[in-house]
Formats: structure tokens, C-alpha cells, sequence
């Protein structure tokens, strides 16, 4: 795996990189509907994964959506609203319980990291605020949520579609991924960045990964083993 | 010749005027009057129209009054983006005052980002100095620096102090003392060390900056761009053009269609891009350029 070492304190994860390990991402997610997708934009090279889900308040995935991850989310928004009609509504007590949530994951070329922004919205269109978004989120990723070497979640404009966002900051990145990339290149392990990043700050912001994701690497290094 | 810091002192005290008026289905108890203002290019809107507020809530009853937002012409006005950046952008070939409607209701949540306290500006602002510190510097000046360093740039966009004019309600900034207190000093005895480079190089690591348009989604434009080419010369606003969003420059042959333009003005093109980050960055360290289209006169 190719990484920028401008120093031996120096992570960067170089642009071209980061989308090999979103295309490699996106492949395992694909093989177990995970869900995610990269989204171009364009006329520009510019691009990042999105992943879509619905939940109910209480934490539950309505059954409706369980195959619905394989449409895509345009689709899905749609046959929610028809759906409610059905006696599938009984399952779902207000519309005004289930949430959409978004994640993409985009490149930032100041910092050379990727960064994380989300953002949930009831299916009536009304936004999240943070604290709602909070009480989604199990109590022990709260707790690593304060004790995190990153600092508080803020509102901020999506770069690509100039909405409004919460985002993780990425100014430290390089300080928990550091010792993650240490370890990998002590060990003569290749790891996948995005996975491993992802795998960290995603719960934190109620965003879980497979486990699949990992022995997805590992395969890949027992191979070249 | 204009001495380079008299260009930092132009940079930093660009006024707009503009004049605020109320949404007219905004419910109000009296005819609210319109509110003048000269808005500083490098500050931000929620951070200097505190008057502006009180103005219109003078005329309102409170369960009236929501979030405050503004909006041009139809367009919500994104408070983050410096006050100089969002009139080049919207309204630089327009007749002056600047025409902004003020709202306190039905704020548009897809459009805008809360602004519930000045502690959401500072943190928004820092965040940019941050950031292209560590386009510049890879973090490193910013790092080293104290908190009450970073205290004292923020504290140099805090409202100067204006002087009402009798018997209008236009206010216009105090001659400010040419002594070392005031607020122009005070951000720069600390932003300087962000304008620095070693003497080794020729320049920034890269250079801050973003472009801008109205016409698309995309907010803006910003990649790494290194001021110094291969061969030592110096990159100049066409060179950054050229490499990020050549469809701004006009064709050798072609009519023009663009203005590039920076705090109200269109450098020309042969400017080294590294002079104009250390002159006409705003207080966020951030080029902030806009393409609008040039106007048929």
C-alpha cells in the first residue's frame, strides 16, 4: 500500500488512494448490500461514498426496508411514502418516527484524510438537530465521543453539494489513525485506510461496519502472504 | 507605488454599504423603516448586524421572532461566507446600497447553517485559519501558537467602534487612532507569523484558496496548488486559473465572459498567486475569488 511518508510522524493518505480504497470498499459492500455507493459529481473528477438508512427512533429497522438497500434511495424515499398507506403502517406508529439518515464520506485535499459528514432527517423533510441525533447513538460511543481525539461535531456546508451537514473534524485524523498504520506496517500487513478509519469514527455517529469488512483485508494479505 | 501594506489596510477596512429591510410578511405592530449600514468586507453578516436585529425586534412581539437570516434577491445568504465574498459574488455590478431582506421566520434549513451564538462564528472561523495553515504551513505555525493567539484573531474581527450620524440612523466606522490598540494592529502582530515561509523556499507549501460561483451546487472550488513551479518560477492567478477552473479564463481569440474578481476588484492575471495570499487573503487566511459574469454595459 502506497502512503505519502513526509516524516516518519506523517500518515497522508493521497487522493488517487483514497478512492482505490472507496472502489475496493464499495465492492465488499456491495457483495453484503451494505448499502454504500460512490456519487460523482459532475463535470468535476471530484466523487464520494454515500450510504442511506432508515431507522425507527427506538433503533429498529422497519422490515420494509430491510431489502430495500439494493434500490436506490431515491426509489426507497418513495415506496416508504406509499407503504404507509398499507397495513405495513401498523409497524411503523407515526411517520414522524422514522429517520433517514446519510453518510458520505468525502476527500479532504487540505488535510489529506477523509472526513465524514451525515446528517438525518424525519421522512416529513425536518432535520435532525445533534442532540436528536445523539439519542440514537448507544450510550458507550457517547462516552468515546468525549474521550476522542477529535473536536466537537459542527454544522458545516457539504464541499460538493453545499448543504448543510454535521461533520467529525478531520484536523486530527492523523493522530488516531497514526498508531493504526504503525501497527499495519510492523506487521507487513496491508490494511484498507478507509476501512479502518471508518471502522473507528462510524459508531461514534451511529454508523456500524460488518466485521466482514476486516476479513476482507485480511484476505487480501493472506493471499500475498 | 502603493506600498504592500497599505493594500493589507485597503483589504481590511472595504466597506459595503447596504441597506437592510424586513420581509414584508414578517408580522410587525408598527411600519418597520429600513436599517443603514456599512457592512466591513472581512467580517461576517450574524456577526456585525447585532443593531440590525434590534432594530426590526423593536417593531415585532416576540413569539414572532425565530432565527434572524438574510436573503438577496430571492437567495438565502450563507453567513459564513466573509461579507465581502457573498456581495462579489451576488451583487458587485449592482446599483449600491446592497438591498438585503431581513427574516425571522421559516428559516431554510437546506439552504443555511444555524448560527445560534457568536461562539458558532468564532469556531467556523478558526476552523478556516486552521485549515489553511495547513495548506501553508502543514499545521505547523497555527500549532505552535498559544490560545490566546488564536483569542487575539478572532478578537480583531470584533465590531470596531461606529459613530452614528445626527439625526439618520446611518452609522460609519470611528477614525480609528493610528496606535498600536486598535484592531488592525492586533490581528496582524499575530497573523503575520501566518504569512511567513522559510528562507529556503519561495513560498507556501500550498496556497488557500477557493473559487466561486453562483451558477452551480458546488459551493466552491479548492485544490492543492503550489505558489513555486517546478522550474522556480513563481505561479501566477492565470496559472491557478488555468490548472483549476480553466473555463474562467477568456480564450486568446474570444469575447470576455468572466470577471475573476477579490475584494471588489479583478487583480490582473500575471499577479503571483503566492503575493496575493500574503495581500489579499481575508482575515481567514483564505483567497476567496469569484467568476461572475462581466457585465454588458
Amino acid at each position: 500500500m502506497s502512503l505519502n511518508l513526509d516524516t516518519e510522524d506523517d500518515f497522508y493518505l493521497e487522493e488517487n488512494r483514497f478512492k482505490q480504497c472507496c472502489a475496493e470498499f464499495i465492492k465488499h459492500s456491495q457483495q453484503i448490500g451494505d448499502g454504500w455507493e460512490w456519487k460523482s459529481i459532475k463535470d468535476f473528477p471530484d466523487g464520494y461514498m454515500s450510504k442511506t438508512h432508515f431507522q425507527m427512533k427506538n433503533g429498529n429497522t422497519p422490515s420494509i426496508f430491510k431489502d430495500s438497500t439494493k434500490e436506490n434511495d431515491e426509489q426507497t424515499f418513495t415506496h416508504v411514502e406509499e407503504a404507509l398507506d398499507d397495513s405495513q403502517a401498523s409497524e411503523i406508529c407515526a411517520t414522524s418516527e422514522v429517520i433517514r439518515y446519510e453518510y458520505h464520506v468525502l476527500y479532504s485535499s487540505s488535510y489529506q484524510v477523509p472526513v465524514l459528514y451525515f446528517r438525518a432527517c424525519f421522512l416529513d423533510g425536518r432535520p435532525l438537530t445533534l442532540d436528536e441525533i445523539w439519542e440514537g447513538v448507544h450510550e458507550c460511543y457517547r462516552a468515546r465521543l468525549l474521550e476522542g481525539p477529535w473536536d466537537t461535531i459542527t454544522q458545516q456546508e457539504h464541499p460538493l453539494l453545499g448543504q448543510p451537514f454535521f461533520v467529525l473534524h478531520p484536523c486530527r485524523t492523523n493522530e488516531f489513525m497514526a498508531p493504526v498504520l504503525a501497527n499495519s506496517q510492523r506487521e507487513n500487513r496491508n490494511i484498507n485506510y478507509v476501512t479502518s478509519w471508518l471502522s473507528i469514527v462510524g459508531p461514534v455517529v451511529g454508523l456500524n461496519l460488518p466485521l466482514s469488512y476486516a476479513k476482507l483485508v485480511s484476505e487480501q494479505n493472506t493471499k500475498t502472504d | 507605488m502603493t506600498d504592500d501594506k497599505d493594500v493589507l489596510r485597503d483589504v481590511w477596512f472595504g466597506r459595503i454599504p447596504t441597506c437592510f429591510t424586513l420581509y414584508q410578511d414578517e408580522i410587525t405592530e408598527r411600519e418597520a423603516e429600513p436599517y443603514y449600514l456599512l457592512l466591513p468586507r472581512i467580517s461576517y453578516l450574524t456577526l456585525v448586524t447585532d443593531k440590525v436585529k434590534k432594530h426590526f425586534q423593536k417593531v415585532m412581539r416576540q413569539e414572532d421572532v425565530t432565527e434572524i437570516w438574510f436573503e438577496y434577491e430571492g437567495t438565502p445568504l450563507k453567513w459564513h461566507f466573509p461579507i465581502g465574498l457573498l456581495f462579489d459574488l451576488h451583487a458587485s455590478n449592482t446599483a449600491l446600497p446592497w438591498n438585503i431582506t431581513v427574516h425571522f421566520k421559516n428559516f431554510p434549513e437546506k439552504d443555511l447553517l444555524h448560527c445560534t451564538s457568536k461562539d458558532v462564528i468564532e469556531a467556523h472561523f478558526m476552523a478556516c485559519v486552521k485549515e489553511a495553515d495547513a495548506l501553508k504551513h502543514k499545521s505547523q505555525v497555527i500549532n505552535e501558537m498559544q490560545k490566546k493567539d488564536h483569542k487575539q484573531l478572532w478578537m480583531g474581527l470584533q465590531n470596531d467602534h461606529y459613530h452614528l450620524i445626527p439625526g439618520s440612523n446611518l452609522e460609519i466606522p470611528a477614525n480609528l487612532p493610528a496606535s498600536p490598540n486598535n484592531k488592525f494592529d492586533q490581528f496582524w502582530a499575530i497573523n503575520r507569523k501566518l504569512m511567513e515561509y522559510p528562507p529556503e523556499d519561495s513560498g507556501f507549501r500550498y496556497i488557500p484558496f477557493r473559487i466561486y460561483q453562483v451558477t452551480t451546487e458546488r459551493p466552491f472550488i479548492q485544490k492543492l496548488f503550489r505558489p513555486v513551479a517546478t522550474n522556480g518560477q513563481l505561479n501566477t492567478l492565470g496559472d491557478l486559473l488555468k490548472e483549476v477552473y480553466p473555463a474562467a479564463i477568456t480564450p486568446e481569440d474570444g469575447e470576455k465572459k468572466n470577471q475573476v474578481m477579490v475584494h471588489g476588484i479583478e487583480p490582473m492575471l500575471e499577479t503571483p498567486v503566492q503575493w496575493l495570499s500574503e495581500h489579499m487573503s481575508y482575515p481567514d487566511n483564505f483567497l476567496h475569488i469569484s467568476i461572475i459574469p462581466q457585465p454588458t454595459d
